[in-house]
């Protein structure tokens, strides 16, 4: 087995996953946004069909078919229906800059490097490389949550978050145990449509998705 | 089986709850009913670790798993919940809310509890993980029953911050998952808890220290630990009674139940210095920022919202102060449990008949509703702490076990707090007990019936407080036998 390869090809593909989490903080309208998550999740699946092959993991074909169906065919989807359904407002005043946004996720991606020091050290794996790039994305995911205003923004970041740990697992265990993953990919559906069933009602009482006016509850 | 009969129930429920439509009030109290078989089953576990058996198992690769801790927990949510779904039928009356919204709120309510019962018998922390994250999924879509902007808007941070929160604990599962893959290969059943602790002292305690501040961030966002309690007081004051007494007596007993699991763990691997310092730190700083948010509050289901922090502070503190703390933690968690769900209950009566959950809207409770007002009395009492309730005796002896264990400036702190929301509360409750009710308002109690179930609460924490039954007694002395050896 060409382990040399398999080491380039995970933080190759790590850092392109992380890459497209970093295009959704320059980005300002949704659709932006939506395609940004779609391209991420379909390049994390290709990831997780490397690391299956290589790792000798057969699980994670089955991960890899779920995670496909779900996060490149089906949420996009939905998110798309979405924005239609509440108005595509653009995320046009988020609480941080964009040019702050980039300057912040560079050092977050600096913090992971830090965090994950220790797991790096101790690891033999050959995708260890890749998951400081994991928990970067994590990080981001977390950034895109704090400071975008728009609901429908704040779940994709929700979203990203999720990918991050996602590649976490899958290149620091090859793979959770299948059924634990199962469980998270049934919270993801359910939280996920939970959440749009919520940007409906925010969109209905507010007129609006942004996520500022909801103010009414204090101390 | 006895798995089975803990679990179903609660599924069942919500399927008929789902295939009844239009909602009939029959369906509310067939869930009640249902709701003891759990409640059963639960005492049925707890019983039989009494009587020595060694914690059952069940299911494929043994998916289940009930020890001591898990059945303390089982027990504490199947009696809540079946307090609350026996409040439940009585939601509809006077046409508060319409069918669908009922059926809604009896199916998700349904989920709620399955998904609590899951997670504290879970034996593979994953599988605990997936449905503690259920718990904020189901129980955010019954926060907005009636549409309002405060509703909508309470619920939108619940389960943002609650989702966010609770991945960061997703990270900290992997982090552990992968120390464990790294030393012993992949296996099935890796994540099975008896496994991974008996793995624990060979794991790197690098790792593992991350992985645990990972945990208490994620679990501890949805315990209410401050500083990620934010949206803690919303939720709980918008939700539905029932279900507000459920999210402040249990959801929290049960996040913490997640802390602890993993506690045991991590010091398996590190010793128990590092976690504990974390939960003496973190469980006084939400005493503080509970105590005096009680101070500046207007709105009493917010008013026993910060209150709910301020108990949970206190369970994080005594976790966190050796054995003679966790044997002080959990009776603080049972009467907490016991207190808490009885006065969110009360505060549905209450609001039902004053409209309002403003404190200076209501006036002259025990004159409008005596009953109401008496037990709603005892159960303020209660949580701030005064005799004979069994909350003045767990926090006696948490400040015991702080002074036992050598941290008199700590247990100083925390006194000092305690007073600062006993001040509090006591001022709030006189003013919604006594004075003159408001112009034009109904006088008696809504149903006769209604308030019976609520004297066992009271009961409950009124024995806790004059002794400790003894298979009580001897149910903690496991727990703290799992918990800290």
């Amino acid at each position: 087995m060409n382990v040399a390869l398999f080491s380039q090809l995970s933080t190759l593909g790590s850092s392109v996953v992380l890459l497209f989490g970093i295009v959704l903080l320059c980005r300002r309208s949704l659709r932006a946004y939506i395609e940004a998550f779609r391209w991420q999740s379909l390049v994390q699946t290709a990831l997780f069909v490397v690391v299956g092959h290589f790792g000798d993991a057969p699980e994670l074909y089955v991960v890899a078919v779920v995670f496909f169906a779900l996060k490149v065919v089906f949420i996009p989807r939905y998110l798309e229906r979405l924005a239609k359904g509440v108005g595509a407002e653009p995320e046009s005043q988020p609480y941080v800059n964009i040019t702050s946004s980039l300057v912040i996720a560079a050092l977050l991606v600096l913090l992971a490097y830090a965090v994950m020091r220790p797991l790096v050290l101790t690891s033999q794996l050959p995708t260890r490389g890749g998951l400081p790039l994991a928990m970067g994305l994590i990080f981001v995911g977390l950034f895109i949550v704090i400071t975008r205003k728009k609901a429908l923004t704040q779940v994709v970041g929700f979203l990203v978050l999720e990918n991050g740990i996602a590649l976490m697992a899958v290149l620091g265990t090859f793979g959770i145990p299948l059924i634990v993953e199962l469980g998270v990919f049934l919270d993801v559906m359910m939280g996920f449509l939970v959440m749009q069933v919520f940007v409906y009602h925010i969109h209905g009482t507010f007129e609006s998705i942004d996520v500022e006016q909801l103010n009414q509850l204090r101390h | 089986m006895n798995f089975i009969l803990l679990l179903f129930p609660s599924l069942l429920s919500a399927l008929l709850a789902y295939l009844v439509r239009p909602y009939r009030v029959i369906i509310g109290w067939a869930n009640a009913g249902l709701s003891l078989v759990s409640l059963g089953a639960a005492l049925a576990f707890a019983a039989s670790i009494l009587a020595g058996s060694e914690a059952p198992t069940f299911g494929p690769s043994e998916l289940l798993r009930a020890d001591s801790l898990s059945a303390l927990l089982m027990v504490s949510v199947a009696a809540v919940a079946t307090l609350a779904l026996f409040f439940s039928p009585g939601l509809g009356r006077e046409s508060q809310y319409d069918v669908a919204q009922l059926r809604r709120y009896h199916v998700f309510v349904n989920l709620f509890i399955f998904a609590m019962l899951l997670a504290v018998s879970a034996n593979n922390v994953g599988i605990m993980w997936v449905a503690v994250e259920a718990t904020t999924i189901f129980s955010a879509m019954v926060i907005p029953l009636a549409l309002t902007k405060e509703s909508v808007e309470a619920s939108w941070k619940y389960i943002i911050i609650s989702s966010v929160g609770i991945t960061l604990a997703f990270v900290g599962t992997v982090l552990a998952y992968f120390d464990f893959v790294a030393l012993s290969g992949r296996t099935d059943n890796a994540l099975n808890w008896p496994v991974l602790l008996s793995a624990a002292p060979r794991l790197h305690p690098e790792v593992m220290r991350l992985a645990f501040v990972f945990l208490l961030v994620g679990f501890g966002t949805k315990a209410g630990i401050a500083p990620m309690h934010t949206w803690l007081p919303d939720a709980h004051s918008e939700a539905p009674s029932p279900l507000s007494a459920m999210m402040s007596g249990v959801l929290l007993a049960v996040a913490l139940y997640a802390i602890t699991r993993w506690k045991v763990v991590v010091d398996a691997a590190l010793g128990p210095a590092f976690s504990n310092q974390l939960l003496l730190l973190l469980g006084l700083f939400s005493v503080l920022v509970a105590a005096f948010s009680l101070v500046i509050q207007r709105n009493y289901k917010r008013m026993l919202a910060y209150s709910s922090i301020e108990h949970t502070g206190l369970i994080c503190i005594g976790l966190g102060l050796g054995p003679l703390g966790v044997f002080a933690a959990f009776l603080h968690l049972v009467c907490h449990t016991a207190a808490k769900s009885m006065l969110f209950l009360l505060s549905g009566e209450v609001l039902h008949r004053y409209r309002s959950t403003e404190l200076e809207r209501v006036s002259g409770l025990l004159k409008v509703m005596p009953w109401t007002g008496a037990l709603f009395m005892g159960g303020v009492l209660a949580i701030v702490g005064l005799p004979p309730f069994g909350l003045f005796i767990s926090e006696f002896a948490l400040i015991r076990a702080g002074f036992a264990t050598g941290r008199p400036g700590l247990m100083a702190a925390v006194l000092a707090l305690l007073a600062v929301g006993f001040v509090a509360l006591l001022r709030h409750a006189n003013r919604m007990l006594y004075g003159a009710p408001p112009q034009g308002i109904t006088m008696g109690e809504g149903g006769r019936w209604r308030m019976a179930p609520l004297f066992v609460s009271v009961s409950v924490l009124v024995v806790l407080g004059l002794t400790l039954p003894a298979p009580l007694e001897a149910l903690l002395n496991q727990v703290v036998k799992v918990v800290a050896k």
